[in-house]
């Protein structure tokens, strides 16, 4: 039996427009979902933001209702058994909501045990190992409003993990996340896949479903655009060199030459404390590193590297611009 | 099923507790449960007294007790709903295995206790401020009446509270509902005074009946007390009865719409 199975799965929101005349207008969330995830597996799901990662996450974890198609989770139908999964399965969402900040954080995971028909004997056990586990022991007695985003966010999964699902679905667990927390959040994912829970991860952050998942989907625009391990997915670049160069002032027109260079299959580019740094996608890079420094003249270059391609890479070239909107 | 219920048990007193301890950090809250009663009581005994009914004064007390309780009690049940959504923590108690109804019940009857001090405020302030008599014809039914009165309007709260998950301005329902339903369920004057065609709509409101029941054991109506008891526990069972067939309705509405988390 499949953790998850997804058939076909569409969903649809209707959105308004206008105060006095409205007008309706259906936007398409998820479009012909297919996916099966097997038990103990950490499934990473990649997209930029609209995606739809969040929306299959809450079908998947029975706060939203499908279109279209249908998904089992535990061979449980999500719409039709929800009485039987819902004590079966564990859902972390990121962010700061979905804490009581008054309460202690101890008070807000006990709760939580009482909600999920945790018997007391085995409550009073698993709420301080939990504690433990995520880091906040010496701190589980203090309002959560003191917490930081960290904080919450480990307090979080130790909510999620309460009744000890055999499915969990964490929502973007990281974001906002200073690189420590993050990290030490990531090692109590692991943690949590070495135990055997069956993990349904979504980021935006590739290096995290890199480190983490044992297989990836990317989804745009409400469709899979390729499930994968990481590895094949980077493969997809294999023949490529990535080409780093750092400028005080890339000019449009520059980009523009450098995007239509024969050897390039793409260019990216992102603000690192006042400077621009371009990311070029070509097979052969190094050797090309003269004719795309020419191209730039008068643009400051600062720095020039080469890399490997990494899963973002892959990414980038899966999704193309609209990856860097994300 | 022993199990199971023990395991209800749990949770509506977990979410008693939860929404005590969540009180007591709420400064307004606290204000409310000791000032609003007090204008409460003012504002109505002293209207009484000035239109020179002066032997009204204890229906006057009793009225503006179950305004006290109403206040405290199911307005805040309406914020808990809206509080919960702001909070994101709607969507985590519905997508739970407590069906919804049940955590409300036990927020609810958190409530409908700490509105017993603002009845006791209520009457402290008749003693003090007007030097009125309190005599209760018959303390016992009285006392039965009170506690029936609170449990139903518990369940009342849950019929109302199924059906702010639809809506996120559930606090301002309520908001605008509070003196419609002080002056529907008798609590401002008495009913007697109202247009019939209203009637219909007092009659099933758990306020008038609690009001009712409460008068009559003070010995201010002529009316059978144990009577009115048995009514509120079949407009209790009632609203149970709704609120489950109202609830189910509500949660598809919500996941079908996608509606939990706007705010």
């Amino acid at each position: 039996m499949t953790a998850i199975k997804i058939v076909n799965l569409g969903r649809n929101f209707t959105t308004t427009t206008g105060t006095i005349r409205r007008t309706r207008k259906d936007i398409t969330a998820l479009e012909d979902v297919n996916l099966d995830i097997e038990p103990g597996e950490l499934f990473g799901l990649l997209g930029p933001n609209g995606a739809g990662k969040t929306t299959l996450t809450r079908i998947l974890s029975t706060v939203l209702l499908p279109s279209s198609g249908r998904a089992e989770v535990l061979g449980m139908d999500v719409v039709k058994h929800t009485k039987q999964l819902r004590p079966r399965i564990g859902m972390v969402f990121g962010g700061e909501r979905g804490l009581y900040w008054r309460l202690s954080g101890r008070d807000n995971i006990q709760y939580f045990a009482d909600l999920y028909l945790v018997p007391p004997e085995v409550s009073r056990k698993r709420i301080p190992e939990l504690l433990e586990l995520v880091g906040l022991t010496d701190r589980a007695d203090e309002r959560v409003e003191g917490y930081s985003r960290g904080m919450k966010q480990k307090l979080h999964i130790a909510r999620g993990l309460i009744n000890d699902p055999d499915v969990l679905f964490l929502d973007e667990p990281t974001i906002g996340l200073d690189p420590i927390a993050a990290r030490e959040l990531r090692t109590v994912i692991l943690e949590m896949h070495k135990r055997g829970k069956t993990i349904f991860l979504t980021s935006h952050y590739m290096y995290e479903v890199d480190e983490l998942c044992q297989r990836v989907a990317v989804v745009n625009k409400g469709k899979i655009a390729l499930i994968d391990t990481p590895s094949a997915f980077k493969k997809m670049v294999a023949n490529l060199e990535v080409v780093e160069i750092e400028c005080r002032e890339a000019h449009p027109e520059a980009l523009s030459r450098l995007r239509a260079h024969p050897r390039v299959e793409s260019v990216t580019m992102e603000n690192r404390e006042g400077a621009q740094a371009l990311q070029i996608q070509a097979p052969g890079g190094v050797e090309s590193i003269p004719e795309f420094l020419r191209i730039l003249e008068g643009s400051q270059v600062q720095k020039v590297i080469t890399r490997q391609p990494t899963l973002e890479d892959a990414y980038v070239k899966l999704l193309g611009k609209e990856a860097l909107n994300s | 099923m022993i199990n199971r219920l023990r395991s209800l048990m749990r949770v509506i007193a977990g979410s008693f507790t939860m929404q005590a301890k969540e009180r007591a950090t709420n400064q307004f809250f606290v204000g409310t449960l000791f000032i609003l009663p007090i204008i409460f009581t003012l504002l109505s005994v002293g209207t009484y007294l000035y239109g020179g009914k002066g032997n009204f004064g204890l229906f006057a007390v009793i009225g503006a007790g179950m305004m006290g309780v109403w206040n405290t009690n199911l307005w805040t049940s309406g914020r808990i709903v809206e509080g919960e959504r702001r909070g994101g923590t709607l969507s985590m108690l519905i997508a739970s295995p407590t069906p919804f109804p049940i955590i409300l019940v036990g927020k609810s009857l958190s409530n409908a206790f700490a509105s017993l001090i603002s009845l006791v405020v209520t009457f402290a302030t008749g003693l003090i401020a007007f030097r009125l008599e309190l005599d209760i014809a018959n303390p016992v039914a009285f006392i039965i009446s009170l506690l029936l009165t609170l449990i139903s309007m518990t369940c009342f709260g849950l019929v109302l509270g199924s059906a702010f998950v639809l809506t996120r301005n559930a606090g301002d329902f309520m908001e605008a509902a509070n003196y419609p339903i002080f002056i529907l369920s008798g609590l401002m004057f008495p009913l007697t005074i109202l247009p019939t065609w209203l009637k219909p709509l007092s009659s099933i409101l758990a306020p008038t009946w609690g009001n009712l029941a409460l008068g009559a054991s003070a010995g201010l109506i002529a009316d059978n007390p144990w009577v009115i008891d048995l009514y509120l526990i079949g407009l209790s069972l009632a609203y149970l009865l709704i609120a489950r067939v109202l609830f189910k309705q509500v949660e598809f509405l919500v996941r079908r719409d996608g509606s939990m988390e706007v705010f």
